[in-house]
């Protein structure tokens, strides 16, 4: 499950699963929903292996958002699904989506960047939770 | 979550209220809130005065951590935020200080028309204008710059693009820092961020970035207005945008190679964000290096956006821009960093002054001044929201005594983007700020919602508290005309 929330000129990205793998593609699925105004609209038509190095979830986390967002920004590529397998030195995980085409994906917002304020990767009530902030 | 800030804000006059160091455990000096005392019931309601404390805390930061009127509540650094630091005494550089849009900023021009020669053709303008400069999320615009392009560009400033017709000299000399920032190495900069780069130089971009048609609506000190070529109800062009996705990738970057800093170099933080190094560590110094190349894209990027928007006027209005009188005013930078000289406690120091959506606001007789206006203060050019006003203010001498040469960058936001976006559900924005006289398109939907004048505080008031405080003078308000927005 994941929504947006407030944050004055900002958004806030938070997702909760029952584990940190589920955890991880759901926030890829809300950054998603900050970037175009119908996330159902993008289709699972492209794949791409992304590989991320690092022990530290909360990191990791931002690490792996960061990536989603320059591959959009650089090969204009919108995902919308996720098979993410998180280690203790990293992660893998196979994002598809397709290349951003106007006349079917309206643009909501441009997210500038992911940022550290308030990143957060926790266990809460048996599952896990992740919020982070980005800027538009 | 968005709890209001309970912590002590003590008037100490003009305006301005301290945090003291005793507030917060780590901070190494006070806290200054500029802020009208209605104002400041805005600022209590969430915890961006938090966040001057905790920017109170960086390594070598000198007298206080300083927020204007507009303050909001950001990441890491607070909007409205300025900080000074020593590299002398280990002061640092911190990239949440000048922000992700790395000198995003404002530029004026002027136009030798009155309100009566555009008021019937404003729908014909703003259209053209729309559709002529690229706005939106990511959108490429038309002038394309290789990869090696975009280098030179970054190591040159807007003089690269001014050699190919694409503005005067003119244009430089009313720039800040003459359009060039000494210093950056655009070889420091990814690939990644001139990737972002190369095809976005001209465009507008999203969020809060417009382009306007406006007019002068009341003419505040006449004396400098004429210094500046205003009147009343002449027409002008407001341009607000930054650096586009490169800067952003250079913050970014920045964020990344600075992570191990804060262990390497015994730095304690309240919050990730403000993740910093010395200035002059080898880390801090090639974040310089980037932030400053970023900085002269930003230049080069508003003046293209000039530029576009001369041609629509000459295309609407058949007449060359040269004709039209369409000179720059000024263009001022609001979130960057800047090696300058101020005075503190008597002593004359180089200082890292970070302005994170605060304005650089010289006064008279200060040799940064361009030479046409250095007996009147540099011009500053704070943009208010698409509905009710923007203004031109001028440098003045309290902001040398008080806040490193800085005032407000704009009116700040009063409500979240989601509570604007829900406030706004069953009206039709275009249509409310069409009665009002305001002809505006924008290319997303939740554009105009977000960005509804109801979301901003007023910026008269802000101005009202900087020109109360001396940071700044009131020269000319404008009222806008035609808007188009990302």
């Amino acid at each position: 499950m994941h929504e947006l929330f407030d944050h004055t000129a900002d958004l806030g990205l938070r997702a909760t699963a029952p584990t940190v793998n589920e955890l991880f593609a759901e926030m890829g699925r809300a950054l998603l929903a900050s970037m175009v105004e119908d996330p159902s609209s993008v289709r699972a038509e492209v794949s791409e292996r992304i590989e991320i190095a690092g022990a530290d979830r909360e990191y990791l986390l931002f690490d792996w958002l960061k990536e989603l967002l320059l591959r959009f920004e650089t090969e204009r590529v919108l995902f919308a699904e996720f098979d993410v397998t998180v280690s203790a030195t990293g992660l893998s995980a196979v994002a598809r989506g397709e290349p951003h085409d106007e006349s079917r994906h309206a643009l909501a917002h441009e997210v500038k960047a992911i940022t550290y304020h308030e990143l957060k990767v926790v266990e809460r009530d048996g599952g896990w939770l992740a919020e982070a902030i980005v800027d538009i | 979550m968005k709890s209001a800030f309970s912590g002590p804000l003590e008037h100490i006059g003009c305006n301005c209220h301290r945090i003291p160091k005793s507030y917060k455990a780590g901070m190494r000096v006070d806290g200054h809130i500029y802020a009208s005392p209605t104002l400041l019931e805005q600022v209590r309601k969430d915890q961006a005065a938090d966040q001057v404390a905790n920017v109170a805390t960086l390594p070598g930061i000198q007298v206080a951590s300083i927020a204007m009127p507009d303050i909001h509540w950001g990441y890491g650094f607070c909007i409205g935020g300025v900080a000074a630091t020593d590299p002398a005494e280990g002061g640092v550089i911190c990239p949440g200080g000048i922000g992700y849009d790395i000198n995003c900023g404002v530029r004026l021009v002027k136009t030798n028309l009155f309100l009566d020669d555009v008021k019937h053709r404003m729908k014909e303008l703003v259209k053209a204008l729309f559709h002529t400069v690229p706005s939106g999320a990511g959108r490429s615009g038309r002038y394309k710059f290789d990869t090696k392009e975009t280098r030179r560009l970054m190591g040159e400033g807007p003089r690269f693009v001014v050699e190919r017709d694409l503005g005067t000299l003119a244009d430089l000399e009313h720039t800040e820092a003459g359009g060039f920032i000494d210093g950056g190495d655009p070889e420091q900069v990814s690939d990644h961020a001139v990737k972002r780069g190369a095809e976005q130089c001209g465009t507008l971009g999203s969020g809060n970035h417009f382009m306007e048609v406006q007019v002068v609506d009341s003419v505040y000190d006449a004396d400098v207005a004429r210094a500046f070529g205003l009147e009343l109800n002449q027409v002008c062009v407001m341009i607000h945008s930054g650096s586009r996705g490169l800067g952003y990738q250079v913050c970014d970057d920045a964020l990344a190679a600075f992570r191990n800093c804060t262990t390497k170099y015994g730095i304690e933080l309240p919050d990730r964000q403000l993740v910093c190094a010395p200035a002059e560590s080898p880390e801090g110094k090639k974040y310089i290096e980037q932030m400053r190349a970023a900085a002269n894209y930003g230049f080069c990027n508003r003046q293209l956006l000039m530029q576009q928007a001369r041609e629509v006027f000459a295309d609407v209005f058949g007449r060359s821009w040269e004709d039209l009188g369409m000179e720059q005013l000024y263009d001022v930078a609001h979130n960057i960093a800047k090696l300058e000289e101020h005075t503190v406690e008597g002593v004359k120091k180089q200082v890292w002054v970070h302005r994170k959506g605060a304005t650089r606001a010289f006064p008279a007789g200060h040799p940064e001044v361009p030479e046409a206006f250095r007996a009147v203060g540099q011009p500053v050019i704070i943009p208010g929201d698409m509905g009710r006003a923007s203004w031109v203010l001028v440098g003045a001498p309290g902001a040398m005594e008080k806040t490193f040469g800085t005032t407000c960058h704009g009116a700040g936001r009063a409500m979240s983007r989601m509570a604007a976006k829900a406030d706004a559900v069953g009206r039709k924005i275009e249509k409310e700020l069409e009665q009002k006289g305001v002809i505006a398109m924008a290319s997303s939907r939740f554009g105009l919602a977000e960005e509804q004048p109801k979301a901003y505080k007023n910026v008269d008031d802000v101005v009202e508290t900087v020109h109360d405080a001396d940071l700044s003078r009131r020269v000319a308000r404008m009222r806008p005309l035609g808007v188009i927005k990302g």
